[in-house]
């Protein structure tokens, strides 16, 4: 495949092309990922958005060197660091990047600190490896970054253990480790899932300031629409190991190229009809579940729950179809040949 | 997100574009669904370990049930020929007729050194030597190695205290091998003088007819001529230290040995299951009384108060202590099991498909025999399995300090306490209940371990 | 802290008293009675004795004393051995017995971490394979043979050298303990083997340490810092039960290799039917495995944070 890089709103940061990785499981080789790239700017925040099993926390791992090898592989694909690969780069190279010119929060702030490390020591173990503080320096300092995440008497807090924290406190603390180094490249995998929804927002209006500040980039994993509404500036939606559809934030929500991005909206709750067109006031899901990443499909990895599905969805990958500047999808219906108009589907003008 | 040219792919036809009909087919899973069950032995199928495992105890099952069946040999009977025979030894002897004595007057006389009168056998050795200068009486050694200067001449047989009595008879405990006797000159004082004879014999086994005809290995009616070579009884796997058959006596060690191993978990698994499922479901004071109760009992030494309780339900005189064993192990081996079912079923009760079934009208009765009950069995067969090895080990460990089951009553335990007397000179004795013992725990160690990764459904995911 | 130190140790003292009750009964329905085992004696020899021992009173009486005495520390006066009282008895074998179980605890504590750290490390490569098959060797033969091989291997060794390396059997020099304590620990070795790999394969797949790993902490301080001290703290859990284990074991050991502990002396006892040495012998090493699992619980308290605090 030829390779363009898409030129974000000033020069890439984190530029990832054509990235696929493979797992070895007792049942057989899972493509997890299959060929995604995408790239994010300083100042800016790029939302990966797709259901679970789609490949969207591999694909960062993968890039943060975190996939277990094995049984997991990168087959194929790069990722370039302010031009610089850091994917195959030695352990002790990726070492040096990780934690940090990126830093990483998980998922589950519960289990994802050690629990037999004060928080404070394990803000401060960043700040040991990578900036050689010393242990009353880097102490000093993760206390500094508590309160930066707006943890309230934080040279306390910074001697307890983590089973002390309440879930949304150890977020922060997370957030606090992650931005220790003052990172370029922030990725935050589904920052908020395991978060009360009160507590959800504080975390990501935290995150928005961080950025406005420190003028990092962030990559935002999730699979909250409403959650990409509030941070993204673009959005790559991931479904089957594959971006089917990027664009800025206005692109995938009012003009959705391909029928994976309405399906999502169209599951979205909102105040309003969210697609133009919708039948009913009601919550629409997509029925059927992903394919076997075992053996791909041949075609569109949607087809199978696609309501437009046409016959060359089944038999050919579909074409990557450029909508505008910045805004493309991976989808049949968007090829000059197809006679479909679907109904909320925004279509490529035809020329 | 790469583009592709949209010209570089071949424009497909118009008819390509056509809707294609809604494929319900490809929705379904693709993978085959299966039941708990099928599924933890699909995974237990898988494990090589485990399977062989499986195996290897139905094989010691056999063994114990099958085998005295096929081998009939008693295992009290004392082949007096035989005592601590290794496997495969030497089983040769020759037809004699009954011992008769030896009239030591009319032996020959030797004119120089040491000699064997007649033939060297396992019922006698005859002994005629000259006489050594200066000696007044002769004292008689027999060893099992060269008498070397300077090495011990070996076990002293006997003293003759005459100067002209130069004939000695050895009939003290002969096996078929190779003797080394020495014979030393002894002066008035009865000091040993310097002078003496030695000599390599090699000694024959022999078995009289009526011997023979006692052991049925020659029809007593129509004994063959004497000077016939014989074989002894087979013993596959050697005799012990009185002469019994090894393998017959590991098959009925094994029945005592299995028995304790796999009555016991299952009677104290199953008394621990209906406590703890008790007071599971009855809960509150009644629960909080029976579980501290549970822990009281846990905190008793084990190995102690097994010695103690067996020691207190006593075996009477020709009982073989089977019985106070299997109740003092289940008497202290109960509450783990209780602790488990308590838990699990606690567990199950607060979870959600409970509740669910709840809600749809189930009755209780329904709940535990559709919900509780599958959903504990798991863990209690892989209590059962590794109960076992402990139960086996428990009765080895007694067995072998003298407080299992009554002597004349083999287990594989007491054959190990007894081979380790002869640990150094004959290995087999403590080598094959060991072995036994060893293969058996192992078995169901591996099968323990197989059965629990297959029945532990967090473990699907992952391998 | 102090409060829950104080709840497990009323705790304790009340289990002490129900092996205590328990010891009792068992003995006293036991068939026979403690005077059985000696000669021939007349009525009035017999009676006396009795009433020297309190054995004419009821069972209640019997009962009481039995209980006072032992809150006072008294376990009675030999029956076999007179004038020897039981006190006496156990603090001369038990420091032996004590010092093997301690080396023994010791080597396996120390061996289960290294080696069940190694297997998970090197996990379904050739040094856990070996190691593994080690274990479950170890964790199948039992107690009694693998002393007996350890004698056996010290006897050929000794023959090949040609001088005493180490003594076969006995008690006294640090040489002595060495075998003994070795052969003892092994199986529980095998067993926090087994944990300890376990235990570790848990945390190299949690989050945390994915998060050490994120942000990039070298390999060997993700082993000592998040690894190995979360890993540990199951083993530490076990370490109480452990301890029992191995202190009945060395019952065996002790016999094999003819060391003068109290455990061998108990076995002696209980052959000879010496009812106040076997009671005695009974409740003092329940109470003293009742109070190692509350020290190793408060021991885990202080290791473990979230116990620490609450």
């Amino acid at each position: 495949m030829t390779t363009q890089t898409p030129e974000g709103p000033s020069t890439p940061l984190l530029a990832v092309d054509n990235l696929a990785v493979e797992f070895d499981t007792y049942g057989g080789v899972v493509q997890a990922v299959r060929g995604v790239s995408f790239s994010v700017a300083a100042g800016e925040t790029l939302a990966i958005v797709g259901e679970s099993g789609c490949g969207k926390s591999v694909t960062v791992q993968a890039i943060m060197g975190l996939v277990p090898m094995p049984p997991g592989r990168i087959t194929e694909g790069s990722a370039r660091l302010q031009g610089a690969h850091i994917l195959g780069a030695t352990q002790a190279n990726g070492r040096a990047i990780r934690g940090d010119q990126i830093g990483m929060i998980f998922q589950d702030p519960m289990t994802s600190l050690n629990p037999t490390m004060t928080i404070g020591a394990q803000i401060a173990e960043p700040l040991q490896v990578h900036r050689g503080y010393s242990q009353s320096q880097a102490m000093q300092r993760a206390i500094e970054l508590l309160d930066l995440s707006r943890i309230p008497e934080a040279s306390a807090r910074a001697k307890q253990y983590p089973f002390e924290f309440s879930g949304g406190m150890l977020q922060r603390a997370m957030i606090a480790m992650a931005i220790a180094c003052e990172p370029d490249v922030l990725i935050a995998d589904e920052p908020t899932t395991a978060l009360d929804v009160t507590i959800q927002a504080q975390i990501l209006d935290l995150l928005n300031d961080l950025k406005r500040e420190t003028n990092m980039a962030i990559v935002l994993i999730t699979h909250d629409l409403g959650v990409v509404a509030r941070m993204a500036d673009r959005v790559a939606v991931m479904y089957a190991g594959q971006i089917v559809e990027a664009g800025s934030v206005d692109d995938i929500f009012y003009r959705s190229a391909h029928p994976y991005t309405l399906g999502l909206r169209a599951a979205m709750p909102t105040n309003r009809r969210p697609v133009a067109g919708a039948a009913e006031d009601r919550l629409q899901p997509i029925d059927g579940s992903p394919p076997d990443l075992f053996a791909p499909p041949q075609g569109c990895g949607y087809c199978a729950r696609c309501p437009h599905a046409m016959r060359v969805c089944h038999d050919t990958p579909p074409p990557v179809v450029d909508m505008a500047a910045e805004h493309r999808a991976r989808c049949w219906l968007q090829h000059a040949n197809s006679p479909h108009r679907i109904k909320g589907l925004h279509h490529a003008t035809v020329d | 997100m790469s583009s592709v040219p949209l010209d570089t792919i071949a424009a497909p036809g118009p008819e390509a574009f056509a809707l294609a009909p809604s494929s319900s087919a490809s929705q379904g899973l693709s993978r085959p669904s299966l039941s708990y069950w099928q599924d933890a032995w699909r995974r237990l199928k898988s494990n090589r370990r485990a399977i062989a495992s499986l195996w290897i105890v139905i094989g010691m099952l056999a063994f114990t049930v099958l085998g005295p069946k096929l081998w009939r040999v008693n295992p009290a009977t004392q082949d007096v020929d035989q005592i601590s025979q290794p496997p495969f030894a030497n089983r040769d002897a020759v037809l004699i007729a009954p011992f008769t004595p030896w009239d030591q007057n009319a032996a020959p006389r030797m004119e120089s050194d040491l000699a064997v009168i007649g033939s060297a056998t396992t019922q006698a050795v005859r002994l005629a030597w000259a006489p050594l200068p200066g000696a007044t009486g002769y004292r008689i050694f027999r060893n099992i190695f060269p008498a070397e200067d300077g090495l011990p001449l070996g076990l002293p047989l006997g003293e003759n205290l005459r100067p002209d009595a130069l004939t000695f008879e050895d009939r003290l405990d002969l096996a078929p091998r190779t003797y080394y006797y020495a014979i030393v000159g002894v002066d008035e004082q009865g000091r040993r003088t310097e002078q003496f004879h030695t000599l390599p014999v090699e000694v024959t086994r022999v078995i009289t007819v009526a011997e023979a005809a006692a052991r049925d290995l020659i029809d007593a009616d129509n004994p063959p001529e004497l000077g016939t070579p014989l074989k002894l009884k087979f013993h596959p796997l050697g005799t012990d230290y009185l002469g019994r058959d090894m393998l017959a006596r590991l098959m009925y060690g094994a029945r005592v040995s299995l028995f304790i191993g796999i009555v016991a978990p299952l009677l104290f698994v199953a008394f621990g299951m209906l406590y703890g499922a008790l007071a599971g479901f009855v809960g509150g004071a009644v629960d909080q009384v029976m579980m501290r109760f549970a822990d009281f009992v846990v905190a008793l030494p084990f190995l102690l108060f097994m010695i103690l309780f067996k020691f207190a339900f006593g075996a009477e005189a020709g009982e073989s202590g089977i019985l106070p064993m299997l109740l003092a192990l289940v008497l202290l081996s109960w509450p783990a099991t209780a602790r488990l079912v308590r838990g699990q079923i606690l567990l199950i009760r607060e979870e959600g498909y409970i509740s669910a079934a709840k809600l749809l009208g189930a009755p209780t009765n329904y709940l535990i025999l559709r919900h509780m009950i599958p959903n504990t069995m798991g863990v209690i067969l892989v209590t059962l399995t590794f109960a076992v090895p402990s139960a086996i080990f428990t009765e080895a460990f007694l067995s072998f300090i003298g407080m299992g089951v009554a002597p004349p009553t083999p287990s594989w335990g007491s054959m190990s306490n007894e081979g380790l007397k002869t640990m150094l000179s004959h290995p087999h004795e403590l080598m094959f209940p060991a072995l036994f013992i060893s293969i058996t725990v192992l078995a169901f160690n591996l099968l323990g371990d197989g059965l629990r990764d297959a029945l532990d459904a967090r473990m699907r995911s992952r391998e | 802290m102090l409060n829950y130190t104080l709840q497990r140790v009323l705790q304790g003292v009340l289990t002490v008293w129900f092996i205590a009750t328990a010891t009792f009964f068992a003995m006293y329905f036991a068939p026979g009675d403690p005077l059985t085992g000696e000669k021939a004696m007349t009525d009035e020899i017999r009676a006396n004795l009795e009433a020297k021992y309190g054995l004419d009173k009821p069972v209640y009486v019997q009962y009481g004393t039995f209980l006072a005495n032992l809150a006072r520390g008294d376990l009675g006066i030999s029956y076999t051995q007179e004038n020897r009282f039981v006190n006496d008895i156990i603090r001369e074998h038990f420091p032996v017995s004590a010092t093997l179980g301690i080396l023994a605890v010791a080597f396996a504590a120390l061996g289960g971490i290294v080696w069940g750290a190694l297997t998970a490390l090197y996990r379904n490569r050739l040094p856990d394979f070996v190691i593994m098959f080690l274990v479950i060797l170890f964790i199948s033969v039992p107690s009694f043979v693998i002393a007996a091989f350890g004698q056996l291997f010290i006897v050929n060794v000794n023959d090949a050298v040609g001088v005493s390396v180490l003594p076969v059997a006995g008690w006294g020099t640090i040489r002595h303990m060495l075998m003994p304590s070795l052969v003892l620990g092994l199986g529980t070795m095998a067993y926090l083997t087994r944990l300890m790999r376990s235990s570790m394969l848990e945390i190299v797949n949690s989050d945390f340490v994915r998060t050490a790993h994120a942000k990039g902490v070298p390999p060997a301080q993700i082993f000592t810092r998040h690894q190995l001290r979360n890993a540990v703290l199951p083993v530490i859990t076990v370490l109480g039960p452990a301890i029992a284990a191995i202190t009945t074991g060395g019952f065996v050991v002790e016999l094999v290799f003819a060391i003068p502990g109290l455990g061998r002396y108990f076995v002696q006892a209980v052959q000879q039917l010496d009812y106040t040495v076997i009671m005695g012998t009974t409740v003092f090493y329940g109470a003293f495995l009742v109070f190692m699992v509350i020290l190793v619980d408060l021991v885990y308290g202080y290791i473990d944070p979230r116990v620490r605090v609450r």
